[in-house]
């Protein structure tokens, strides 16, 4: 029975070659309609220029079978995204739009990667989230995809073209709204620690440059004062103890990550606090909260691993025939001082690693600790 | 009929490796939601022709009883130079093929000279050889990108008339036109005397120097022939160690699951070929079976260890280790 249900398979795919053959490539939609607008949902699809084109794929039905392409899986940011990706797909009102939703992680290999994309093209899938791990190698699945009619989205290290949806993390714009917190909290201007990220990346360079610029626009008179903390507690816990020792007194501090590490130090320095504009980890959020009072007004702001999520969005509203941009500007999930609550904005009870920006309002997205947590990472 | 008993005992181990392969393949494709169909087998036979390649380079060497750790480089370095020169015209395409191919001989031939001439173990120089090959690849592509001869590409990853994989038959190709005369060949069979017992082929007159010099090109040119392929898969280049250094290791595991002696003189490109798939194979199975992506590693090492003890199996039955070869 088996046997001949798969001949008859084969039997159909030849059907298909020669059908194909003869009537050439017109029975195939060549991937989405670019049309004029409106844009289905500008709050949360913001476009990330003016210029950028307007996708409508041809609507389907649902639900959907939605896979989630991801390459490496050795950083807790990659197992927190995954976690999400699965209590995303089963909060009440996405899950009943979807029949399936699968996840496979390749590691560094974009062989390996391309070839799952392909897998769940000839498997039938209605749309693909991808965390490329090469930015130019996908060209020949776009097309692919695009031909079979699956929507592709792709997002944190997004895809180098005009054909599939990427959701972009908007970098410079993060370094503008921490440097927007500190211009709005110290009246005079004065001394900024800025801890830094890896150097010779793009998003150490974004944020710095969204920064710079704000603070210089911003009237006042400022000096900086740039450590490399290497987004890592420790690294920038150590930076900053010297940067302290060296130069004594700062009015105002924005970090790029390892920002618990940051804290530590001041405390450890007996530093006074100060305002501080910031990434979004649990342990910062945590003494964010704990020292309010004392002065340490935080802005907590950041691109974690929820925005998954959004590009989960970004492909179920793609497959319901609604208009999206193809290139997207992640909205940040943030929370200032004196918002800070436990149990939503940060979780005294996990660890200082959990990645807490899971709120992005203008999406209607938000998660709790348990949601994420009690998800394990199993494909389902 | 003795001969024949003696023929079936050397490829043993091949064909150990291709039922192993075969078995595996049967169960991904029949749990394969798609089930078997031309597109699906595509997909996996680029996958595997592209491990399968760098896995015939390590082959060679490791006949010689070498290792080669730059293999990974080479294939990354003949990437990034082929996402550079393998565009244009007909003639400008072909010129850059051959131009790749002989930038990866050269690698291979430089490895060579150095362990035959400079006397260095070959786990050594080649993970400075390698280091050098990722900083050239490195320099000709600091950022991901580049390009390629879209038609070429993609008649070589497509599917021939009747759904053939493209990639499997351009693969039989490269088996027949260089690892059957290289086997058939004096070199060839001084290669595996070589690796033996080099004091013994020594002794009787191996032209030792020439063979293992020959077999370090070799392993270059097939190296950057996946290269060449990588790029055909991916239309760009890119500079990655981490890719690099998987495709050495990931090297390593398909020749000895192909049945292929890591202490040299013993196995064949074709064990390493099915071992390659075999690899391949395993990976997919987690496609197929809904597995926790943190076990997915665990459960990959599993497979290999039942794979590789299997090849094994008869090496606890033996009294002494000659007989393997009786």
């Amino acid at each position: 029975m088996k046997s001949r249900s798969c001949m008859r398979r084969v039997a159909g795919f030849a059907g298909i070659l020669l059908i194909h053959g003869v009537f050439g490539f017109a029975a195939y939609a060549a991937g989405p309609k670019i049309v004029a607008g409106p844009n289905s949902d500008p709050k949360c699809f913001a476009p990330w220029t003016d210029s950028v084109k307007l996708f409508q794929f041809t609507q389907k039905k649902g639900p959907y079978r939605i896979a989630l392409a991801n390459g490496f899986i050795a950083n807790t940011w990659r197992i927190q995204m995954i976690k999400t990706a699965k209590a995303y797909a089963s909060q009440p009102d996405v899950a009943t739009k979807l029949k399936e939703f699968k996840v496979v992680s390749t590691g560094e290999d974009v062989a390996a990667q391309i070839a799952a994309v392909n897998n769940f093209i000839d498997s039938g899938y209605d749309a693909i989230v991808v965390n490329a791990q090469n930015p130019t190698a996908f060209k020949p699945v776009i097309k692919r995809a695009n031909d079979a009619g699956v929507v592709l989205v792709a997002f944190d290290n997004t895809l180098d073209t005009e054909d599939a949806i990427n959701v972009n993390v908007d970098q410079k714009g993060l370094g503008e709204y921490w440097a927007d917190w500190l211009v709005k909290n110290i009246p005079n201007g004065g001394k900024i620690l800025e801890v830094r990220g890896v150097s010779g990346t793009s998003v150490d360079r974004d944020r710095h440059d969204g920064i710079q610029g704000v603070l210089k626009a911003s009237g006042k008179k400022w000096d900086t004062v740039e450590v490399i903390g290497k987004w890592d507690d420790p690294t920038a816990q150590k930076v900053t103890a010297d940067a302290i020792a060296v130069h004594k007194h700062f009015d105002g501090v924005t970090a790029q990550g390892g920002d618990t590490g940051v804290v530590q130090a001041i405390i450890d320095a007996k530093h006074p606090f100060v305002p501080f504009g910031g990434e979004t980890e649990n342990g910062f959020r945590k003494f964010c909260a704990k020292y309010s009072a004392d002065g340490l007004k935080c802005a907590s702001g950041g691109t974690g691993p929820a925005q998954v999520a959004v590009a989960i969005k970004t492909a179920i509203a793609a497959l319901e025939g609604n208009v999206v941009p193809q290139s997207i500007k992640l909205p940040l999930a943030r929370v200032e001082d004196p918002n800070f609550k436990d149990g939503q904005d940060f979780y005294s009870e996990q660890s200082d690693n959990f990645f807490v920006g899971n709120a992005f309002p203008t999406c209607g997205i938000n998660f709790t600790a348990q949601e994420i947590m009690g998800q394990s990472e199993a494909n389902q | 009929m003795n001969e024949w008993r003696y023929r079936i005992g050397e490829h043993r181990q091949t064909l150990l490796a291709f039922i192993v392969f075969l078995l595996m393949f049967v169960i991904y494709v029949s749990n394969h939601p798609a089930g078997f169909n031309a597109n699906v087998v595509t997909t996996a036979a680029n996958k595997g022709v592209l491990l399968a390649l760098v896995a015939m380079a390590q082959t060679i060497v490791v006949l010689t009883a070498g290792i080669d750790l730059s293999v990974g480089m080479v294939f990354i370095l003949t990437n990034c130079l082929a996402s550079w020169i393998v565009v244009g015209s007909l003639g400008m395409t072909a010129l850059g093929v051959i131009g790749v191919l002989l930038t990866g001989s050269l690698c291979g031939a430089l490895n060579g000279l150095i362990v035959i001439y400079g006397r260095l173990q070959p786990i050594v120089t080649t993970i400075a050889t390698g280091a050098i090959y990722f900083g050239l690849a490195l320099a000709l592509r600091p950022v991901p990108g580049g390009d390629v001869n879209s038609t070429l590409a993609d008649s070589l990853t497509g599917q021939l008339p009747g759904g053939i994989p493209a990639s499997l038959v351009a693969l039989f190709i490269v088996v027949l036109v260089i690892w059957v005369p290289f086997r058939r060949s004096e070199i060839g069979r001084a290669v595996y005397a070589a690796g033996s017992s080099e004091i013994a082929a020594y002794m009787s007159g191996v032209p030792i120097r020439r063979a293992k010099l020959v077999a370090y090109s070799l392993s270059g040119l097939l190296a950057s022939m996946g290269g060449l392929f990588l790029t055909f898969i991916t239309y760009s280049g890119e500079a990655s160690a981490a890719n690099g250094g998987t495709y050495t290791l990931y090297s390593i595991a398909a020749v000895v699951l192909g049945g292929v002696s890591l202490f040299g003189g013993a196995g064949s490109a074709i064990g390493a070929i099915f071992g390659a798939l075999m690899f391949r194979t395993i990976g997919d199975l987690l496609f197929v079976f809904d597995l926790e992506p943190l076990w997915q590693p665990l459960f990959q090492g599993i497979v290999l260890l039942v794979a590789v003890s299997l090849g094994s199996v008869r090496l606890f039955r033996i009294r002494n280790r000659l007989d393997l070869f009786g």
